[in-house]
Parts: C-alpha cells; structure tokens; sequence
C-alpha cells in the first residue's frame, strides 16, 4: 500500500517539478550570500572606506544566458541560473524521499515517529514531506572563481616603523550582510588596503562564526588527504562540507568539487549523487566543460531514455553554437534517439563509446519490443 | 560629565585586551559602569602577525553625535583604521622609532641575538633523551 502510495506521489511530483513555477529553483540570498553577484544586487557600498567607483561585484549582464563562449569560460554562474538549465537539472536529479530522508548520524536527529492516520492524512504528510524535500534539493551554485581583491585606499609610508605587525580592523556593525563587511588592513609599511578574501574569509569566520566552519583550511581538503576520501567513496559528504567550509566562489571550493567530480566520472559512480543537491551541479560541470560522454553512457545503460535526452538538450542549451544543436535545430520532428545519435556523431569526444551505448540500447528496446520512452 | 570613547583594559597578567568603550573619561574601567561597548582591541599579535580590531561603526558615529570624544589613543587607532585622518602622534612615534632603529642597530642586533641563543639553549636543556643514548 505505502509502496503504491510512493509511487503514485512520485508521478504527482514530476509533474509538479515540471510544470510549477512555484518551484522554480531560486537563488535565496540568505543561503548562499555569494550569489548577491548573480542576483544582480548592486547594493550599498561599504560605509565608511569608499575609494572611487567599482569594486569586485560583478553586476549582471543583460545579455543572453549562454552566448558568448569567451564570457561563458570565465563565469559559469550565467548559464547557470538560466531557468531552462535549471527545470533540467531538478529533473534529473529526482526526488527519492527515502534517500532525502535518510537516517544521519548526527547531532539534532531525531527519532522517527510511529503514527496511525487516515489515508487522506497520509496523502497530507507525503505531500508536505516532498515540499520540504524540494529545499533540501537546493542546488549549491556553480560559478566562476572570484577575482582577488586588490584596492589601495592609502599609502602613507611615514608610518613606516610604527608597528612591525598588521592591524586589521573589521566593522562590526549590526544588520550589515557579511560579504558587504569592511574589512580593511594597515600594514606595517603604512599602506592601508582592503583585507584579500583570505584574510576576510579567516576574519569574518572570528566575528560571525557559521557553524561548520573551521579557520583556515581543515586537513580533509589538503589534496593527499581528499584523494584518500574519494577513493573510499565520500563523495557527498566531502560535497556538504565544502559546502559549509567554503564560499561558493571560493576557487578552494571549485577545486575540491571540480576534484570529486573528476573522481567520479573516472569511477561511474554517478548515481551516488542522485537525488542529492549536489547532482545538479556536477551534471552542469560536465556538461559546461563538455566531458558529458560517461555520463550519456551510464544513463543510457540505466535505459533511462528521457535522462539521455534531458542530457543532450541541456548541451544545446549551455553551447548553443555546437554542430549538433544546430542540426537538431534544423529537425524539429527529430526522435530522441535521433537528438542522441546527432549529438554523438558530432560533439561527442569519446564517439565509440557513445555510438556503443546507442546501440547496446537499441537492442534492449527490440529485445522487450518497446521503443516508447521508457523511465 | 565627560563622555569619551576609550579603552577598558581586560585580560589579564602579561596578556592585555582593550574593549573599546563608551564610558566616563575619569572613571575606573573596571568599575562596570561603560554606557555602551562599541569594540575591542587586541594588542597582541595572532599567529599571522596581525592585531584584531573590532569597531561598530554605526554605534561609534551615535556616540560622537552625543557629544562623546575619543581618547588620543582611541583617536590614533581610528586614525589608522582610516576613520580618522592619521593622528600626529603616530607619525612622530614613526619617526622615533626608525631614529631608535638607525642609532642603534648594532645593540638591537646582539641583544636578539643573544635572545636567540638563549632560546635556543633552553630548548636544548628540555629536549627528551634519544633511546640510543638511554640504552647507553
């Protein structure tokens, strides 16, 4: 019955996820205040401590989401928040309550209670569970690495002499966002400059703690010790601790995650991420870095024919100007088998390998006679 | 009544900690009667050869609109922090300290020296004792 019930709630989710914009997967400020830059929220300058225009928020273009490839290298983070990206991601990446809701050993777990309802009240209790499940599910942000900041805002070498250590001085307003802090740094040379993000990131961790976070780099992520977690198959929990650990533009960060990405492509352990938040992003990693070939396989070994399609029609839309988006564009009636089969003639880097899968897949189909979209 | 924005000295026994306060100018500082903390100051430096220093800013500003004056070191600190122009002060403190530095370099240098040295014997007093020497 609970079985049945599952998968009926599993249907009325997709369609949910598919259809709604309710849920339209948004960047909320207050998780992840990196993403003030994509937002386009200007802001206010810093209070006390301007020195001319400009500073190292980059404010969003107009321009269309994934045009310019030159753009495109440097910051992921537009292709990244396009609406079409993101209803594709959410898809693959599913909702297995069972996974989401999965017993963690942790602090403040609680015991699972035991309860008699009513079907209706079930239904209720599922529905609002899966709701609650679509905000664990929020994607952490894929951007580009942050520029090092690099302002002078005095140079007073008759201070020379006066300290033989740095004063760093911070801001402690209340109510004040952290990434607009000031934090600002006087040298024992006399120079009084803005504090690196380092610097600001150490700081910022002394004043307004975050739980989770340590100061300075935790050992875990020191490159020996990551590989020794990856090969022991951390991968998720490696991903949730950069994601409290670090900013997401920290390149820390990018170079970790970029790192268990690489670790499971070369491993196939793809779905060991699925339903997690951290599916999404790896999926857009590849795909942005146009390593989607592994992937395409495992899917299309799974038998999954919508994840295959779902795949390729997130390429085209991350590099529209590929050969294959544009012969897929000039086929408007095209199957998907026909969108993969382009794809792998055209773009795909491992073309042998993707033509196999194509083909071990056709078999299967013929085998059980179906050639329907199957899930 | 003289408001004044000052130091009260914390910490303890060779490790002073300075809050920056809103208080009375002549009163004790740790007489518990500080209208309103506003920062602190930490003299001593962390591990990266940095001294911290904390300032509310927005509440600094409430209490210079109230009448209240920084202290000269209060004021020279800001002065650094770039809220305030640099006070004269530390530019003359500068200039001694490099005067210090020039006349005499050559007693700085033996006096660190000798730091060293004695240091560095006194780490040699409290090393343990290797296993060949004891099984010796």
């Amino acid at each position: 019955m609970a079985a049945s019930m599952k998968c009926a709630w599993a249907r009325c989710l997709s369609t949910i996820l598919l259809n709604s914009t309710k849920h339209r997967c948004q960047i909320s400020q207050p998780l992840y205040a990196s993403c003030s830059n994509i937002t386009g929220d200007s802001g206010n300058d810093e209070i006390i401590f301007r020195k001319g225009e400009g500073g190292t928020d980059q404010t969003r273009q107009e321009a269309g989401p994934a045009d310019d490839t030159k753009k495109h290298r440097r910051d992921p983070g537009k292709a990244f928040t396009d609406v079409r990206v993101q209803k594709i991601l959410l898809r693959l990446t599913g909702l297995d309550l069972d996974k989401v809701y999965e017993y963690r050993a942790a602090k403040g777990a609680g015991v699972a209670k035991v309860a008699l309802m009513s079907d209706q009240q079930l239904k209720k209790v599922y529905e609002s569970a899966s709701y609650k499940a679509l905000r664990k599910l929020q994607m952490p942000p894929v951007l580009g690495a942050r520029e090092p900041i690099d302002e002078v805002l005095s140079e007073d070498p008759e201070l020379e002499g006066l300290n033989t250590s740095k004063l760093v001085f911070i801001d402690i307003s209340q109510r004040v966002p952290l990434k607009k802090r000031t934090i600002v740094v006087r040298e024992p040379n006399g120079t009084l400059r803005k504090a690196s993000w380092e610097e600001r990131d150490v700081t910022l961790q002394k004043y307004f703690p975050q739980s989770g976070r340590k100061i300075g780099l935790p050992r875990m992520f020191q490159q020996d010790n990551l590989e020794c977690m990856l090969d022991d198959g951390k991968h998720e929990y490696i991903l949730n601790r950069a994601c409290s650990q670090f900013e997401i533009d920290d390149p820390e960060y990018i170079r970790v995650t970029q790192r268990t990405y690489e670790h499971i492509d070369g491993n196939g352990k793809f779905e060991d991420l699925r339903s997690t938040r951290h599916f999404g992003p790896m999926i857009f990693y590849f795909t942005y870095y146009k390593k989607i070939d592994k992937l395409l396989v495992a899917f299309l070994e799974e038998e999954s024919l919508e994840d295959s399609l779902d795949l390729v029609k997130l390429y085209h839309i991350v590099h529209p100007s590929c050969k294959s988006a544009e012969k897929v564009a000039s086929m408007p009636d095209a199957t998907p088998l026909e969108i993969i089969r382009a794809f792998a003639e055209m773009d795909a880097t491992q073309k042998s390998l993707v033509q196999q899968a194509i083909q071990t897949y056709e078999k299967e189909c013929d085998s059980t006679g179906s050639t329907q979209l199957r899930r | 009544m003289a408001l004044a924005i000052r130091f009260a000295l914390f910490g303890c026994t060779n490790r002073p900690f300075f809050h920056i306060v809103v208080m009375e100018k002549r009163r004790a500082q740790r007489s518990g009667k500080i209208k309103e903390m506003i920062g602190s100051y930490d003299p001593m430096p962390n591990q990266d050869n940095q001294k911290l220093v904390a300032v509310d800013f927005q509440k600094l500003q409430k209490w210079l609109g109230f009448g209240a004056v920084p202290t000269k070191h209060v004021a020279e600190l800001l002065g650094l922090g770039g809220f305030y122009p640099i006070h004269p002060m530390s530019y003359i403190k500068a200039k001694r300290k490099r005067k210090l530095m020039e006349k005499q370099p050559a007693d700085m240098q033996a006096k660190e020296e000798a730091q060293e040295t004695e240091a560095i014997q006194v780490n040699e007093d409290t090393q343990p004792v290797s296993t060949e020497d004891a099984s010796q």
